[in-house]
């Protein structure tokens, strides 16, 4: 993963000069692409579709570009066996938009996060699981200028509660056999670099959390790489097993070393 | 603004309820149907015109010609409000104001920096007038100005060229009393409601209160600022002493404060059915389609803009 924005830069600029373009989703040009990136990415490991086993949902045509849900379903089979999950926005300045690693088997089974996309592109998720097989899933996405568009929305509001998480627990806390998904996100602008002030001709700089953490009880539940492609307040979905009563913990750490931490206590009652 | 679709979309789908409310508002219709931008202002109240705008997505044939736009002449000057969507769109407004007086342009007011409202200035920038704006639009238009461009280039193509926003030379912190000569135009610069910068005027000499986009009238308003502010902002604009408002869509004037009804309820029902849906646990992938579903068919080009207000919605209220 060391060498990532080296070698993806370098497959950044035709991207950029497509943005604004309407290709379909299965020109040999986008085949191409996806090659190009697994190469990057993987190197030579084989990467085999996924099948049904995968559930990728993505909206096809995305009502706010610099805001796209991304839902990830693992089939139950699966679910136990994927180590990692990486999100590749294939026409993104950066591609690789995020890997989500499972600090315990099934942390993946659903998992969500909202990202940017810069142009109309295909979508593909990579499963790792542990015996080192690579399965992939993909989908075309109508959406465009989603890196470089301007937040809307209250900033002054936004910049003042950088930093504060949010937990989110729609079925309760876990409990004996039970695993529930749990979603966690933090405020911040994750800012893409990519936005020009018009008064300076310079770039607004960029801030965006580059990695994200999650424990409970003590013992890892995920491991987020992150990029700025993923979308303002990162927020990502996933699956907790184990006793209630435990503490979940988040650190987050941004592109500047700032931490922001943030703990709950899961009580039993659900 | 009007948040724009897609290229490949230039026509979306118009809900069934259209054409329905299209006969009822006569006027709407055969604007709807000629896609063609207004050249003739309609006088409103005495001095006071406005070239209507159409309820569509911008393209090449419309000019952008989206907002309402229009223009108040005092004893010694006039004010234009909102210089349209496009350097065409303004240069036709432009055209209807020397049809009418003679007097100068001495203020050009942006109500706010979306681009069917702005980018027409460039058609004003040699007659001197004083560009007078809300206090945070200098940041807007620098957060946004290049987007915009490139925008209104890829709907309009070539017909894009020329056009854009003029610099602020005046800068509206909270009030400010515009003096036409004999005739006041008393400017408000609101706290984050339909942006983070709208400005509103009252023309007290006829009663009429300039909304810009803090009112949406027949098309589907769209949130790009605060919802709970624009309720609250609307709810004191309603408070107003006013006789009719002109809303920033929809047709040139409405009674006021009646004419606020709709997006009243509508943005209510925004409100409180993306307050439920983030406490049920519905996800912002799911919202869109399960929020106020019954205010999308009630608005023209709601199907294609509600579930963004819904997205944007979700975004504010779950960091309530």
């Amino acid at each position: 993963m060391r060498r990532r924005p080296l070698l993806l830069a370098a497959l950044a600029a035709p991207a950029i000069a497509r943005a604004q373009g309407i290709e379909p989703a299965d020109t040999p040009r986008r085949a191409e692409r996806w090659r190009d990136l697994k190469q990057a990415i993987f190197g030579d490991r084989p990467v085999e579709p996924a099948g049904a086993a995968l559930d990728l949902s993505v909206p096809p045509r995305a009502l706010d570009a610099a805001l796209v849900p991304v839902g990830l379903a693992l089939s139950a089979d699966l679910a136990p066996r994927v180590t990692a999950i990486h999100l590749v926005i294939d026409e993104n300045p950066l591609p690789l938009a995020a890997t989500v690693r499972a600090g315990q088997p099934g942390a993946l089974r659903a998992l969500t996060t909202r990202v940017r996309v810069d142009a109309y592109t295909n979508l593909h998720v990579v499963a790792e699981t542990d015996d080192a097989r690579l399965l992939e899933a993909a989908r075309f996405v109508k959406a465009a200028g989603g890196c470089s568009a301007p937040m809307g929305g209250d900033l002054e509001a936004a910049r003042q509660r950088m930093g504060r998480m949010r937990l989110t627990l729609p079925e309760g806390s876990p409990g004996p056999d039970r695993a529930v998904p749990v979603q966690v996100a933090i405020s911040h602008p994750n800012t893409s670099g990519l936005q020009m002030d018009q008064l300076t001709r310079l770039s607004i700089p960029a801030e965006f959390i580059r990695s994200l953490r999650v424990t409970y009880a003590g013992a890892p539940v995920l491991e987020v790489a992150s990029d700025i492609s993923i979308a303002e307040n990162p927020t990502f979905g996933f699956t907790l097993a184990g006793r209630p009563g435990g503490e979940l913990r988040v650190l987050a750490i941004d592109n500047r070393d700032r931490r922001f931490e943030g703990h709950w206590t899961l009580n039993g009652a659900g | 603004m009007a948040w724009r679709s897609e290229p490949d979309r230039l026509t979306p789908a118009r809900p069934a309820a259209t054409s329905r409310r299209g006969v009822l508002l006569g006027l709407g219709a055969v604007l709807l149907a000629a896609a063609a931008p207004a050249t003739r202002p309609i006088e409103v109240a005495p001095g006071l015109f406005v070239l209507p705008g159409l309820d569509e997505d911008a393209s090449a044939a419309n000019l952008d010609a989206l907002a309402n736009t229009g223009f108040v002449i005092g004893r010694d000057a006039v004010a234009v409000i909102d210089p349209g969507g496009s350097l065409a769109h303004g240069r036709l407004l432009r055209q209807a104001i020397e049809a009418v007086t003679p007097l100068p342009i001495r203020h050009l007011v942006l109500t706010h920096v979306h681009p069917d409202h702005a980018m027409g200035a460039a058609a004003f920038a040699d007659c001197g007038a004083e560009v007078v704006t809300h206090s945070r639009l200098p940041a807007a238009l620098a957060q946004r100005g290049e987007f915009y461009r490139r925008m209104l280039e890829r709907e309009m193509g070539e017909a894009a060229a020329g056009s854009a926003v003029l610099a602020p030379t005046r800068l509206v912190q909270d009030r400010l009393d515009l003096d036409l000569g004999g005739r006041v135009l008393a400017l408000q610069a609101h706290p984050p409601a339909h942006t983070d910068h709208d400005l509103s005027l009252l023309d007290g000499t006829t009663g009429t209160l300039w909304t810009g986009d803090l009112l949406f009238v027949r098309r589907i308003p769209s949130l790009d600022g605060s919802l709970s502010g624009w309720m609250l902002e609307l709810e004191a604009l309603r408070a107003k002493e006013a006789l009719r408002a002109v809303p920033g869509h929809g047709p040139p004037a409405v009674p006021w404060p009646a004419g606020a009804a709709d997006l009243t309820r509508y943005l209510l029902a925004l409100r409180d059915g993306t307050r439920a849906a983030i406490a049920a646990g519905i996800g912002i992938a799911e919202a869109p389609a399960r929020v106020a579903p019954e205010e999308a068919a009630r608005w023209r080009l709601g199907e294609a803009y509600h579930g963004r207000n819904v997205t944007a919605a979700y975004r504010e209220l779950e960091w309530e």
